[in-house]
């Protein structure tokens, strides 16, 4: 590398935002590099599972063909745990509109880093940006190393932990109830065991979201996915939760494998890997000052994921906002103006986006999230109800006096409405 | 040691199925003094890896099998944290 050469846009790391502001950028004929800290692409992503395919659909032609999806979901599920069983609603179909699929977060970037590729972007594995280049309140470049890199701009694409964006000033750190602890293990298990198992189809997949005993009852949730020759467990669990509860984080996952609904689905199957990563709770909340002269931010290092409880999109949004980031450079480039002023058009954009829209349409739901009731109360209740409903001793029992008696002492008649038409109305 | 069937693996028997490069150097360090007039030492149970110990009243934090997750950070702003120099580290295949 040429040592003071000027690219048209240096972008740090070679997630889903970084790859997708370098693919969108290296298509138009610019002159970009991106930096990776990872031996190679997507040696440092994790993530939960399953990648929702409408923006990659409209921004990369031949997606579908030529993506590594491993199995499309057809079965949605999400279940209530206690420490010993569960209760399930399971939605099956055959959403023959291909609406998302299940793959591995290190394979899926890898490939995006190929796409950047064959448009002629450079991206640079083992590289760790150090620092950024500020010179009066203008970013000029980067430093990595004994190297300076400099461009016209900066795109931040660095992910959860924002160790540059604040370096910029662009943002804080995160606060404890802003990022949950993900931790996930990966079983092997052969390909039609799997479908077995899971009922499904020869490329068919299951997503299957977890509240109560995974997160220990406090605020989180587990996961899995099936993947084509691999399942993969997680549990989620908001780090001032993780604290308060004195939970033992390095112990959740394997202990979620290891309970009885769990066991049974993995039976025979044994992990072959172990990873954690941290994901933004905040929804819009968290989205800070997103542009500063010569740096934009995007994907987790702006906030930019949406967790529903029985749905998690990042990795798309991720995209998107590298994509968008990748458009105000190309204006920003027509006037010959990087300052702020110029690349507030980014926000602007972000903000008709479906990103924005789905941010502000979920607005409480971090809020929501933040009741108890649905990680403790709810689940315990749900499944000593079916529990013993489906009891059958002496006599049978009847499921209104069953509800009255279990509910005494624990939550009102009248929270349990009010917190069920709040999840209508939000979720 | 067994592959997991229906017995808890321990924490580092999972550590042991990540791929990783160590450096000689470590990129996360305590500060002692902090950690002698902390209460909580919730860095001994949010770490996934469980890579801080206590010993002797002293906290004592093991690079190896970072897993680069940042918990720890953000559960303790007293920690010096970095990620490792590129290239090292976790390399994970299946995230
Ligand atoms: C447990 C968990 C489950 C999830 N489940 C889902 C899901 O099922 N579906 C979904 O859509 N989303 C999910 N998400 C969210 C999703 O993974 C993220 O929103 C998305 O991957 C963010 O992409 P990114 O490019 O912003 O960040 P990242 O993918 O984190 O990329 C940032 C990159 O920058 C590199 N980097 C950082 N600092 C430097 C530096 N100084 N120099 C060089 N390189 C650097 C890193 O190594 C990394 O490769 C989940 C997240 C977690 C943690
Ligand atoms: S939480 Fe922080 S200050 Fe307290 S013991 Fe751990 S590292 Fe030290
Ligand atoms: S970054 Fe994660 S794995 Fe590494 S020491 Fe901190 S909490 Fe443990």
């Amino acid at each position: 590398m040429e040592m003071e050469e000027k690219f048209d846009a240096i972008i740090v790391g070679a997630g889903a935002s970084g790859l997708g502001a370098a693919y969108s950028l290296a298509k138009s004929g610019f002159n970009v590099v991106v930096l990776e800290r990872g031996q190679r692409i997507g040696a440092k992503n994790v993530y939960g599972g399953r990648i929702y395919s409408h923006v990659f659909e409209k921004e990369i032609p031949g997606f579908k063909e030529d993506a590594p999806v491993e199995r499309w979901v057809t079965g949605e599920r999400l279940t209530f745990l206690d420490d010993s069983s569960a209760a399930t609603l399971e939605l099956s179909s055959d959403f023959s509109s291909e609406n998302s699929f299940i793959t591995t977060l290190s394979k899926f970037n890898e490939w995006l880093g190929k796409k950047v590729e064959e448009t002629g972007g450079l991206v640079i594995s083992g590289i760790k940006v150090d620092d950024l280049i500020i010179e009066g309140s203008t970013v000029k470049g980067i430093v990595a190393g004994e190297e300076r890199l400099f461009a016209d701009v900066v795109i931040d694409a660095e992910g959860v932990n924002p160790i540059l964006a604040k370096k910029a000033g662009l943002r804080g750190d995160w606060n404890p109830h802003e990022v949950a602890v993900g931790v996930k293990e990966v079983i092997k298990l052969p390909e039609s065991v799997i479908e077995d198992r899971f009922n499904l189809n020869h490329g068919e997949g299951a997503a299957n979201l977890f509240l109560g005993y995974a997160s220990r009852y406090g605020f989180g949730g587990g996961f899995l996915y099936t993947a084509k020759d691999t399942i993969s467990i997680g549990v989620v669990v908001r780090v001032d939760s993780a604290i308060a509860n004195r939970i033992s984080v390095y112990d959740i996952v394997e202990d979620f494998r290891l309970h009885p609904y769990i066991s049974k689905l993995i039976k025979d199957g044994s992990p072959i890997e172990y990873s954690a990563h941290l994901v933004p709770e905040a929804g819009i909340h968290g989205v800070p000052k997103l542009y500063g002269n010569g740096i934009l931010l995007t994907g987790d290092a702006a906030g930019f994921v949406l967790n529903r409880g029985f749905t998690v999109r990042g990795v798309d949004f991720a995209f998107l906002s590298g994509v968008i980031a990748a458009e105000t450079i190309r204006k920003a480039h027509e006037e010959g103006d990087f300052s702020a002023s110029t690349l507030s058009h980014y926000e602007q954009r972000l903000k008709e986006s479906v990103v924005f829209r789905e941010l502000e349409n979920f607005r409480k739901v971090p809020n929501l999230l933040s009741n108890l009731r649905f990680f403790e109360t709810y689940p315990k209740l749900l499944c000593e109800i079916l529990k013993d409903a489906y009891t059958v001793g002496e006599d049978s029992k009847k499921i209104y006096p069953l509800l009255k008696n279990k509910m005494r002492d624990r939550v009102s008649m009248i929270t349990l409405i009010r917190d069920i038409i709040s999840v209508v109305r939000n979720l | 040691m067994s592959d997991g069937g229906d017995e808890k693996l321990s924490v580092e028997a999972r550590l042991g199925l990540v791929a990783f490069t160590i450096d000689s150097e470590p990129h996360i360090r305590v500060n002692q003094d902090e950690c002698r007039k902390c209460s909580l030492k919730q860095c001994l149970f949010v770490c996934p890896a469980k890579l801080y110990t206590e010993e002797e009243g002293e906290i004592k934090f093991n690079h190896e099998g970072c897993l680069e997750c940042g918990t720890c950070r953000i559960a303790c702003p007293k920690i010096d944290w970095n990620y490792p120099r590129g290239g090292f580290g976790a390399h994970y295949q299946y995230g």
